[in-house]
Order: C-alpha cells, then structure tokens, then sequence
C-alpha cells in the first residue's frame, strides 16, 4: 500500500508541474491585464504598476521566480486586492470553502446512499420510484436554480434561514443542500444500479444458502461491492465540488474560495490565479489518492498492482 | 426420510411470458443417500432445489411442500428457514469463483455459519475454519484463511466452498454442479473429496449434474428430469442397465462411447421445449421415437417398473 | 411492456414538481422592517450593499465607487458635500480665500481637527498627502486630478524632482496654500474626490517608505484616518465595519453608530438580502426586479439622474464610419426615448448631448436628433442610397445582458430604417477593454460617469491624444475650446468656450450619446438623510434610522 501511495504521489508532481506552467502561459496570452480599466492609465502608470508586480521581467524570469516563491510558501500579493496576500485570502476563504464541501458531501452521502440502497431493495416498486424521482430532479435543475428556489421558500417566504451569509450554524443548511443535492442524485442512482448488480451476483445466493438474515446480507456482503462505483465518481466529484461551490457562493453570498478563484480569471489577477489553480489542483490530486485507496480497501482485487 | 419435496411448482413470470420451471415434481432423500438429479440445461434440476430452500429471486412463485426435519421449508417463517440453512442444509455452487464473496477474506466466510448458527467464539471458530480447510486438503491454512479468495485457483476455491458448507455438519448436503467449471483432473479429485467426506459423516447428498458418468460414480439413485418433470427415478444400476423411459434411453445413446470412433456422435432428434408453454401430456412427446396418441393426453404421473424404479412413459418402454 | 412504463413514471413525479412550486408565486414584498417608532430606539447600525470586494482602502491607490463608498467613511478633505446639492462645505477646512484671477486658494485648517489616534490634522498632512499621490513611485491611476495644481503633472512625469516646486505648500501648520495653473471654477468641487484626501503621515511611514504601494497602513488596527469613522474589521469579501470616530470635529451630529459594508457579488442575492431586511440600502438592483418595485413597491425604489452618458464609440479610422455623414446618419435614425421607455424602463431620459443637461449649470444647446428622412439622405449621401452597398460593421459591447438588449434593438432600429446589416459582439470586460485600447473595433458600446460636477469631466475625454479618446479622432478647433475653457476662471466665458465645443462634437459626432445614467437603489423607508444626488454620494454624517 505504502509503496501504491508513493508512486501516485511522484506521479502526481509532474500533472501539478505543467497545469501550472500552462496556466502561467494561458494568463498571459489572455488579452487584457491586471490593470486595464475603463478610465485609461497612462502608459507611465501602466508601467510603475507592472514593475511594482515583477510584470515586466523576460517570461520565463517571472516564472522562475513565481516557483521559487511558491515553492518557500509565498503565493504574492493579490494583484486586484493589493492590501491582501494571496495566502491570506486563500487562508481566509479556504476553510469556508471546505466547511461548505464537506457538508455537502456528507449530506450528498446519506441522502443518496440512503436513498440508493432502499430503492436498490425493492426494485420497480414505490420505494424505487419515489427516491429516483427525486433523485432525477437534483440531476435535471441546476444550481442555480435550486438554491433561489429554496431560499424563496425557506428564506423569504417561510423565513427559517436566514437569505445569505455563513454566520450561523443553521446558514449552512441551504447552501450545503443546495449544492450536494445533484450529487446526492448521482450518488442515489449509482448507489441504487451498484446494489442491485451485487444483489444479481452468485455469492449473495451462497450467502442466502448459509442462513444469513437480509440484514446481514446487504450490509456485511453486498455492500462493499455496491457501493464501488460510489466512490469512484468521488474522485471527479471532487473537482465538481470545488467548481459548483462558485455558484452555491454567489446565491448564499459565502465568503468562500469559489468566488476568488473564477473572480481571479475575470481581473486577470495573475498571483491569485496561480495560487488557486495550484491549490485546487493539489486538492484534486490528493481527493483522487484518497478514493483510490478506499477503493483499494474495499476492493482487494485492485490491490494486485 | 431426510428430505421430501411434494408436488413442487415454480413458475418465473418474464417479459415473454411465464415459464413453467418445475411442474409438480415430487421427490425424498434418505438419510445417508447420494441422489443425483439428472437433466439438460433447463430441464429444472437446480431450479427444484433452490425453490426448495427459498433462494429464488421475487420473480419466482413457487407452490408445494418441502418437508425437512419437521419444518415445510415452503410454508414456514423465513426466521426457520434461515436456521436450518447452512446449518443443518448446506449448499455448494456451480462456479466457486463468484460463488464465494471476492471482497471478503475466506476466513471470515468459512467462520460465518459456525457464528450464525453455534454459540462459539471467533477464536474457536477460526480454528475450527483453519481445520475444516484441512480437512478438504488446503495445507498452510491459518494464512489461507486471510486471504481473498482470488487469490485462490478453481478447484481450491471449490474447496473452500466445500469447508464452508460442511464446517457445521449439515445433515443434507446440496451440490450443484461443482464439477463442470473445473477441469477433469480436479473434477476427479473434487468428487473424491465430497465422497470421503460423506463417508465420514454420514451426510445425505443431492447431487445435480448433466454428466451420466459422474453419476455412474456417486450417486446410490437418480432422478431425471424433462422440462420440469421427473421423467424416471430408481438405483443408479437399475437406471442405467434398464432404463424405462425414452429420455433416459436418448440420453444412454447420447454419451460417446470410444468404440464408436469415427461415426457421427447421437443426438435425441428435436429440440427442447420452450418452457412458456405449458404442455398437456409428456413434454418429450415431440422428440420421442415411441409416442403413441394417447402420451399427449394423459397427465404427467409416476408408476412402478420394477424394484424402487419409477417410470412416467405410459409406454413403460424405451428404444 | 413493463419496462417501459416504469421509466414513464419515474419521470412523472420530478414533471410536476415545477408545476407544485409555481404556484408559491406570489413574491413578498419584504419583511423585516428595521424601521421602528421614532424614538424607539432603533439601533444606530447602517447596513448597505457595497457591490463588490473593494481593491484597496488606501485613496491614492483606488479607482472606484465601490472603494468610494468606504473610503470617505474614514477620510475627511479639505471640503465636503452638502447632502443634497453636493455644494461644497467646510471638511477638514473650516474657510477658505480665493486670489483674484482664481489661481490660489488658501484654506485655513480647523484647529480642533483630529486624526483618529488623536494627532492635530495639520496642513503639512495635506502636502505629504499630495506629494505621496503624485509620487512617480506610486503610479497612483488619478494622479491627473491633481495635475490642476502647477507643475503636478511635472512632479508626476519626472521632469520636475523638487516637491517644493509644486502648487501646495503650509504656510504654518494651520494654513495650506494651493495654486493652480488657471482658474478652475470647479476646483473645490473637485476635492470631494479621494484623489485629494489627506493620509496620516506617520501611519504612512510607519508601515513603508511614503510612495510604496500596499503596505499594511491600512489594516484594522493600523488605519489612521480623519474621517467620521475608523475602521473596525475588515473581512475579506465579507463584510468591512466602520465605527464612530468620536474624535471627529462633528462628531456630535452624528447619529449612526457603526456602517457594515457588505461586499455581495450577486445583484440577485444582494437584492434578497435587501427583501429579507438584512440590508437597509442597495445600490445594484437586478433588471427585472425593477418593473415589480415600481409596480408593487415603488416607496423602495429610488431613482435619480447620475451624472453619467452611455454612448457608442465609433472608430474614426475604420471605413465606412471614417464617413462623418455615416456616423450622423446612424445617429439620426434611432429612437432614444423608445429606448428609454421599452428598454430601460427605468427612468432613464435619452441622451441629445454629451455632457448631461444642467451639469453645474451648463446645458448644451447643440443636440442630436431624431429624423429618419434626414438619416437616409445622408446616407445616400455618403455612398449608399437605401442601404445599398454599405459594407456593415461590428458592434461590440461587454457580456452584459442589459447591453445586449440595447445592441440589439439599435441593430434593429438600424435595419428597418436605413437597410444596413450590423453584427453584434461581446467580449468579456477585459477583452473588451484590450480591444478598445487597441483600436480593434469598429463601433463600441462605452459609458462615462463624471468625477465631479462640471462639463469639463465630461469634454477633455475627447481633446487629441486624450488618455481615454478610443476614438481616435482630433480636431484642432475642439482641443482649443476646451484648453480655453480651461484658462479661464469666468463661468460665462468657459460655458461659451463648451458650448462651442460641443457643437462641433456633436455634429462630427466620433460618438454617439444614448441615454443618461440614472443611479438606482433599494431603501428601506427607516433611512433617513439619505438623497438623491447626481454623483450618487450620501454622507454618512447626516444618516440616521428611524
């Protein structure tokens, strides 16, 4: 296991090498800089700012640098929001960011594996039918169009939440449901296709034939095989997670990471871009280790390699 | 008797209609005995057993009694039935490879029914596994035992099915098929082991093949079955130097024998019927070289030929 | 026969969901109101909904509204605004003199003016502040506001490195004397802008060398400033809090306790935390929430002419809009108040001049106009008799769907009534900033707010060579009108010189004024002293809950 671990993560820092090295390049290509606005700044300001930020050294001067520093934990200074580090925002808003996905995927998990597991039981009848309905509707309605829903209701109209921040332990609840309930729904369907397939295979017949309760069956023998394909759509979850949380902040207006990172793309704040698309990189890269290794855990076939 | 089946009726409803699995089949098992139920692919042989112990998908309905250390296997609460499964009837499968649960080790398999079923301790019963796997000749059993079972070759894992069947000496053992997905030389060696085994025990056991040689070998009397009927039943001798049913004779004819090396090999003329019909009369009617009017009307009905041997042709004959 | 109605029917129920929840259609008005019995003791906390994240809270180094908003809570300059006409009144300086020809200005300072740490707010203050801005290491993007004061824009270049060289110097700690190339009428309206605002000099110090950008001088904590509030905490897209500065010369007619300023990127979301009472003021309202306000709520709504022109640019250098006839045609053939009543619909009045009608008093008399006859003979004029022949062009506009409406009902206007083809653009905002830049399109959509009240903010865009002149268009005449409009202090004799200019914009037209902004926010009726202003600003002094 140690050695499987060792060698995904040497293969990983290549992967995390060039998504770097292509974001450093693409940035720049973009059209339009830091400091374009619309009240023009005179080609000597333009210059100071762009001295004052190392923009204008030979390219491959700046990315030397921009490794170097990285590399002794030193993201820069934002180059939108001057006052602020980039490693202060990110370690402001990380941990929000964070709280929110993580909820979301706990709440994703229960709802879908709960979900998936009862209507995998009792297949073409009501207690199937009803939770992949549901499970179809998070799939179907976007984001955006599931968190005002909830908020018109529970927010406005019911007034049980509260519309917007993350101050309170009850301002999560809408945000975490609204952006784990697609996922829910993917993991409901996987979850319940996953069961009924292990449920399908011969040794859940020789479990039966050896007197073992229903209880005993799904939990002790059919689960680890049902619920394989669950974890491996973690893996690129993940990476959705970390994506659709942009969204989710918007709507709740949650001072999250989400709203940084595709913000950063926009005002072509190179520092801040950099430091996130490495940041979410990593994580990506460590969240698909992890799954592997559950995956590796529940399934000793795959430990063969 | 150790095992009775009476008037036994599966039926599975598809999308093409309802197939008639088993169509009122009767049988008993002795205690002690080897019964070999014979057939082709379809005829019912595996489907009459798991209609009996209840391990058939919802899709199925099945009608009947099967009598078994008092309890109506088919007509009492499923608590009952799942504690005289892999307790006191064991069952072993076709394809031990997805037969036996790739995601647990085989130690907490084997030890399962002895905790299900015995008031025992884990230690106990891992040693008990440990011996039981011994006993059907895997050596180096403690490290077995935490292995997975791919980790294992066919007629290993066969094997170890065998331990985890008999680790809590049933009375009935249950074996379906256990020879045909390994290949001959441990075939040999596999049915060796369950006759052994039996010897000692003094364990009752059905056997289901397609393969008349392994019969020849194991079994004390035979059941064949037609599309879901027993066409004949008797001692394994009788059966095979007399048979009284046409069937019977086809399949005799069937199995290649070296002296006929160079001519073309027999096959029972026809097809098998489409079980989604339910015929009137005997099903082999339209294959059989001797049918006579009268064999597609009279109902399906077992009658004596001779010592302990059953016969269903109303011609009582066979080419 | 079953498979396929079991997938009817797990469709079924998600199918009728849509149908269950349209009918909870019924929007709510709002809520919570903040607004209590007057007397009631409502507590003295302003909430608002500033926008965006603001850049920075130092005012030599921002650029914005959003950042204007929070930045006068905490500064104080030498003047300050009278809350409804914005007419310049005494800030930091209690009075002020004026020489003759209107070049010099001396302010005499407060004498009980304090910085929030205690320190006497001293006319050496204001001429460190000055120099800081103009500092050449500080590339400050508003340094040309100052360039009115003699010699700034030299200090600024380079060319001049002797501060005391420059139009400010303290007569003694209490007087502060600035002269100024010409007389400017608007000046001290002009130091309403944080461009003009004075730093703490030791605070500055404190943290980095005096034209270093971004030092942390302006953390909590570390903020020292003059103005009616100091700063409390500031998290990052969050939420920044001022609080009372009670050392403040006016301190005792201050009434609000503390302004929360909540950064919201969403207009949606912002404007739900408005319905919900969390917010008592928002200045982004979406589109269509404003037809239901004014329908349902009009009391919340307040509209009010902001001193801002929408208008498209056209580049001169690119045929067939090099074609001065062209250009008038198109603009002669589209119906600005339509626009204005179907598309907008909120208020907003279109656009016949450039600089907003009584901007300081000045109205243009020369205006464009709307006569489609006029229009097509132009345009035959120029080549191209019913439309025939024109070679069509792209308009481009940044990824807004407001602009894209307005892109689109001109296009159409353009289509029926002079039978030319125009494609329509979007880029995201910095493409489209680069592309303007760069000369690389043929007619762009373009807004421009004033920096203060005077026609002059709005006419030098387009002088020759004007930093913010896309258009690339120069006439000699109009650079002349409005350096003279600049060397003169006489109202009478400048309004003359823009009359003139604007004649003369407005006839070769290199742009093509649309409609007037209108600023347009949601407040909730327990706010008081808040009015409508044509800069959109709302001293926080004279605020209070009811």
């Amino acid at each position: 296991m140690l050695r499987f671990i060792r060698s995904r993560l040497l293969e990983a820092i290549p992967v995390l090498f060039i998504i770097a090295t292509l974001t450093f390049v693409m940035i720049r290509l973009a059209p339009g800089g830091p400091f374009s606005d619309e009240r023009n700044v005179s080609p000597a300001t333009l210059a100071k700012l762009e001295a004052h930020y190392h923009l204008d050294q030979p390219l491959p001067v700046q990315y030397l640098t921009w490794w170097r520093k990285t590399l002794t934990g030193d993201l820069g200074p934002s180059m939108r929001y001057g006052a602020h580090s980039v490693n202060e925002i990110i370690g402001h808003t990380l941990p929000v960011s964070l709280e929110l996905g993580i909820l979301a995927i706990t709440f994703a998990l229960v709802i879908g594996l709960g979900a998936g597991i009862v209507a995998g039981l009792k297949p073409n009848t009501v207690t199937d039918y009803a939770p992949m309905s549901l499970a179809m509707i998070g799939i179907c309605i976007p984001t955006f169009v599931i968190g005002p829903l909830l908020l018109l209701l529970f927010a406005l109209r019911w007034q049980i939440f509260s519309v917007s921040g993350w101050d309170t332990a009850t301002d999560r609840i809408l945000p975490a449901v609204t952006l784990g309930a697609p996922y829910g729904a993917y993991i409901a369907r996987l979850t319940r296709a996953g069961m009924l397939e292990v449920l399908n295979q011969d040794f859940i017949r020789t479990a039966r034939a050896k007197g073992v309760s229903e209880f005993r069956v799904i939990y002790k023998h059919a689960l680890k095989g049902g619920l394989l394909p669950v974890i491996a759509f973690l893996g690129p979850a993940t990476a959705g997670l970390l994506s659709g949380s942009f969204v989710v902040e918007e709507i709740f207006d949650i001072p999250g990471l989400g709203q940084h990172f595709v913000n950063a793309a926009f005002n072509r704040d190179y520092t801040m871009i950099m430091g996130t698309v490495l940041l979410y990189a990593v994580m990506i890269v460590v969240f698909n280790l992890l799954v592997d290794i559950v995956q590796a855990a529940l399934n000793p076939r795959l430990r063969l390699e | 008797m150790l095992l009775t089946i009476d008037n036994l009726h599966t039926t599975f409803s598809t999308h093409r209609g309802t197939v008639h699995a088993v169509n009122g089949l009767s049988l008993s098992v002795a205690p002690g005995e080897t019964l070999g139920i014979v057939g082709e692919s379809g005829s019912g042989k595996s489907v009459t057993c798991y209609s009996a112990l209840g391990l058939l998908p919802p899709t199925a309905t099945t009608t009947g009694h099967a009598w078994f250390d008092g309890v109506d296997l088919l007509n009492c609460r499923a608590v009952d039935r799942r504690r005289l499964l892999g307790n006191r009837i064991a069952m072993i499968f076709q394809d031990p490879m997805t037969s036996l649960n790739p995601y647990l080790r085989v130690g907490d398999q084997l030890i399962e029914p002895l905790r299900l079923h015995r008031d025992i301790s884990r230690p106990a019963a891992e040693a008990r596994a440990a011996e039981a796997l011994r006993e059907t000749g895997i050596h180096d059993a403690e490290r077995r035992l935490r292995q997975y079972p791919h980790e294992f070759s066919g007629g290993m894992q066969q094997r170890v099915m065998i331990a985890m069947a008999l680790i809590t000496e049933p009375a009935l053992l249950i074996a379906d098929e256990p020879t045909t997905a390994l290949d001959v030389t441990v075939q040999a060696q596999i049915l060796a082991l369950i006759r052994n085994l039996q010897a000692t025990r003094d364990m009752g056991v059905v056997f289901i093949t397609h393969d008349l040689g392994i019969v020849a070998g194991m079994c004390d009397r035979v059941v064949v079955m037609y599309a879901g009927h027993i066409v004949e039943t008797g001692p394994t001798p009788a059966l095979f130097e007399t048979p009284r049913h046409p069937y019977t004779g086809g399949l005799h004819k069937s199995l290649p024998a070296i002296q006929q090396r160079g001519a073309p090999l027999y096959t029972i003329p026809g097809n098998p019927p489409d079980m989604t019909e339910q015929t009137s009369g005997c099903p082999f009617l339209p294959r059989c070289a001797r049918a006579a009017a009268e064999c597609g009307a009279a109902p399906m009905h077992l009658e004596p030929v001779g010592q302990d041997q059953w016969t269903a042709c109303i011609r009582r004959q066979c080419p | 026969m079953k498979q396929r109605f079991l997938s009817i029917r797990q469709y079924l129920l998600p199918a009728l969901i849509p149908l269950l929840l349209c009918s909870c259609g019924r929007e709510p008005v709002f809520l919570k109101s903040p607004a209590g019995q007057p007397g009631d003791g409502v507590p003295q906390i302003l909430h608002l909904g500033n926008g965006a994240e603001p850049k920075a809270l130092d005012p030599h180094v921002v650029t914005g509204v959003t950042e204007h908003n929070i930045i006068s809570a905490l500064l104080e300059g030498l003047v300050t605004e009278n809350p409804k006409t914005l007419e310049p009144q005494p800030g930091a300086a209690e009075s002020w003199t004026v020489s003759d020809d209107g070049t010099v200005y001396t302010f005499l300072l407060r004498s009980n003016g304090k910085w929030s740490n205690g320190d006497a707010v001293t006319a050496p203050d204001f001429v460190f502040s000055f120099e800081r801005m103009l500092s050449p290491g500080l590339s400050a993007e508003y340094a040309e506001m100052l360039f009115v004061m003699k010699n700034a824009a030299a200090f600024h270049e380079g060319r001049v490195t002797d501060f005391s060289q420059v139009g400010v110097r303290a007569v003694n700690d209490h007087t502060l004397e600035i002269t100024l190339n010409a007389g400017t009428p608007y000046f001290l309206s002009m130091l309403n802008h944080y461009s003009w605002y004075p730093v703490h000099p030791p605070t500055i110090l404190k943290h980095g060398k005096m034209d270093e950008r971004h030092t942390p001088w302006t953390r909590p904590g570390n903020y020292v400033g003059n103005g009616v509030f100091v700063l409390d905490t500031w998290e990052v897209n969050k939420e920044i809090v001022v609080k009372k500065n009670p050392l403040h010369w006016d301190a005792k007619i201050v009434r609000l306790e503390a302004i929360h300023f909540r950064a919201i990127e969403k207009a949606l979301t912002e404007e739900r935390a408005f319905r919900a009472g969390d917010l008592h003021v928002t200045s982004t309202v979406p589109l269509d929430k404003i037809e239901k306000y004014q329908q349902n709520s009009p009391e919340l709504l307040m509209v009010s002419p902001y001193i801002g022109t929408y208008y498209y640019l056209f580049n001169v250098e690119q045929p067939p809009l090099d074609d001065g006839r062209v250009r008038k045609a198109l603009s002669m053939s589209i119906d600005r108040a339509a626009i204005c009543t179907h598309v907008l619909k909120a208020g907003q009045l279109p656009a016949y001049h450039f600089v907003p009608p009584d901007t300081g008093g000045y109205t243009s008399q020369a205006r464009v106009t709307y006569d489609i006859a006029a229009a097509k003979k132009l345009l035959a004029a120029a080549g191209y008799p019913d439309g025939k022949g024109f070679p069509g062009f792209e308009l481009l506009y940044n990824t807004n769907e407001s602009h894209r409406k307005i892109a689109e009902v001109i296009q159409q206007m353009w289509q029926k009534n002079l039978n030319i083809n125009v494609v329509l653009k979007n880029q995201e905002w910095k493409v489209y900033l680069d592309s303007t830049q760069q000369g690389d399109f043929q007619v762009a959509r373009a807004g421009w707010i004033g920096d203060y009240v005077d026609p002059n903010t709005f006419l030098d865009l387009w002088i020759t060579g004007g930093g913010n002149n896309r258009t690339r268009w120069s006439n000699g005449d109009y650079d002349n009108f409005i350096a003279s409009a600049a060397s003169t202090s006489d109202a009478a004799v400048r309004f003359e010189a823009f009359q003139k200019a604007e004649t003369i914009l407005l006839d070769e037209l290199p742009i093509m004024p649309i409609y007037l902004y209108v600023s347009l926010s949601l407040i909730q009726p327990g706010v008081r002293g808040w009015y409508p202003t044509l800069l959109d600003h709302h001293p926080y002094k004279y605020v209070y809950l009811e």
